[in-house]
């Protein structure tokens, strides 16, 4: 399993996010907190998935798997960061054509803008439990950041018989309106749904 | 949902307290909107998917009669994670066994319509891997549109639906990976349909 230090380095000076006062009376850390937890990113069970309700009547869906990225977080202390890029040519909805579109300028324009990053410091957790329960953070894509809050529908750690570490991670969910990220052409050109939700899987491995 | 002419129809018949002429319409699968999408849970912390399609098949239905039948076809090759050593691993004996088993269906002829005469459930069965089952697709929307000609394209009726059941998969034998990947599988059917 790959280490991706190296890039998860690059996307945390590249986020450049304060943290926000999460943890009462601590004062403000940098975004790079050497003493949190690290996983990284097990790109084989991380994934961003997109339902759009097509011509009112069902679902289309299409998914990108190929993702990197960091993930740091202490349940106890209640506190996490987290920045993964996800390659947006790894887009497969099942159909060719509508993949093509979809990647074309009139809506992701992968050849101008080929990764999609989200990144935030800002984790609420339930600290009974010990699990995050809203993640809020920038969704950047074609180069437009947004905020985006993830909701955590599941998440568990546990030790891998494969790694044999431990590994952390969930299902998490976010609704958005996707024409926030696009430029008045490309909602000239084409209905732009005004809601898709994103579920997102992501398992983290401890490092 | 355009459904003025099956309901004003439902109508009549109610009226006259008469049997409804039989009116099945018969709907070919669009293939850019038919596909079967699947959800597990990994180690109990995070849900993997993956689909498999497009589906292809027929539809008829009869919403005076309240009856319908419906014939899916799945490739099973076709499915399709995103992750080529997962792909690989499923089509494999001990998972779906696509040598074996090319194919997976649904039939079914028990459908069940709402009061404003869409279809809530499709009762039929399910054979994976060779073994059948009873299953029931539960409708979490459904509806039909009527598109005008356009650019090339005739004028035509789309129904369409999204459908959604559970399934264990050691029912039909495929049973590596348990208990750590879930038995259960949710399964997520996206249909649309063109009138014949």
């Amino acid at each position: 399993m790959p280490v991706h230090g190296a890039i998860a380095a690059a996307l945390l000076a590249a986020a450049a996010v304060p943290s926000l006062a999460q943890a009462p009376a601590a004062p403000a850390t940098p975004a790079d907190t050497p003493e949190l937890p690290r996983y990284t990113i097990d790109p084989t069970h991380t994934a961003v998935t997109f339902e759009a309700v097509h011509r009112g009547v069902s679902i289309s869906r299409g998914r990108w798997t190929r993702t990197e990225g960091d993930i740091a977080f202490d349940r106890a202390a209640g506190r996490g960061r987290v920045a993964i890029a996800i390659q947006i040519g790894s887009l497969s909805t099942g159909s060719k054509a509508f993949d093509a579109w979809l990647l074309g300028p009139a809506a992701f324009d992968a050849a101008q803008h080929p990764t999609a990053r989200f990144e935030a410091t800002d984790f609420a957790f339930d600290a009974a439990a010990r699990k995050p329960v809203r993640i809020a953070g920038t969704l950047t894509v074609r180069g437009q950041g947004h905020p985006v809050t993830l909701t955590t529908t599941l998440f568990d750690c546990y030790t891998s018989p494969l790694f044999r570490r431990e590994v952390c991670g969930g299902d998490f969910e976010a609704e958005i309106d996707p024409r926030r990220w696009l430029p008045a052409a490309a909602l000239a050109a084409a209905a732009v749904p005004e809601r898709v939700k994103l579920l997102v899987q992501i398992e983290g491995v401890r490092q | 949902m355009t459904l003025i002419r099956p309901l004003a129809a439902a109508a009549l018949a109610l009226a006259f307290a008469a049997p409804a002429a039989a009116e099945p319409v018969r709907y070919r699968l669009l293939p850019d909107h038919s596909f079967v999408h699947f959800e597990v849970r990994h180690f109990g912390t995070s849900t993997s998917r993956g689909r498999f399609g497009p589906v292809d098949g027929e539809v008829t239905l009869d919403r005076t009669a309240r009856s319908g039948q419906l014939g899916l076809r799945i490739r099973t090759a076709t499915v399709d994670t995103g992750v080529r050593v997962f792909d690989s691993r499923l089509r494999e004996p001990d998972l779906l066994g696509v040598e074996a088993w090319p194919e997976a269906y649904f039939v079914a002829s028990r459908f069940e319509f709402d009061a404003a005469g869409g279809v809530s459930a499709v009762r039929g069965e399910f054979t994976l891997r060779g073994i059948g089952q009873p299953l029931t697709l539960v409708a979490e929307r459904f509806g039909c549109r009527s598109e005008p000609a356009a650019g090339g394209t005739p004028a035509r009726e789309v129904c369409g639906g999204e459908f959604v059941a559970d399934v264990l998969r050691s029912a039909f034998g495929a049973t590596f990976g348990l208990p750590f990947i879930a038995d259960r599988v949710r399964l997520r059917v996206q249909v649309e349909a063109e009138r014949l």
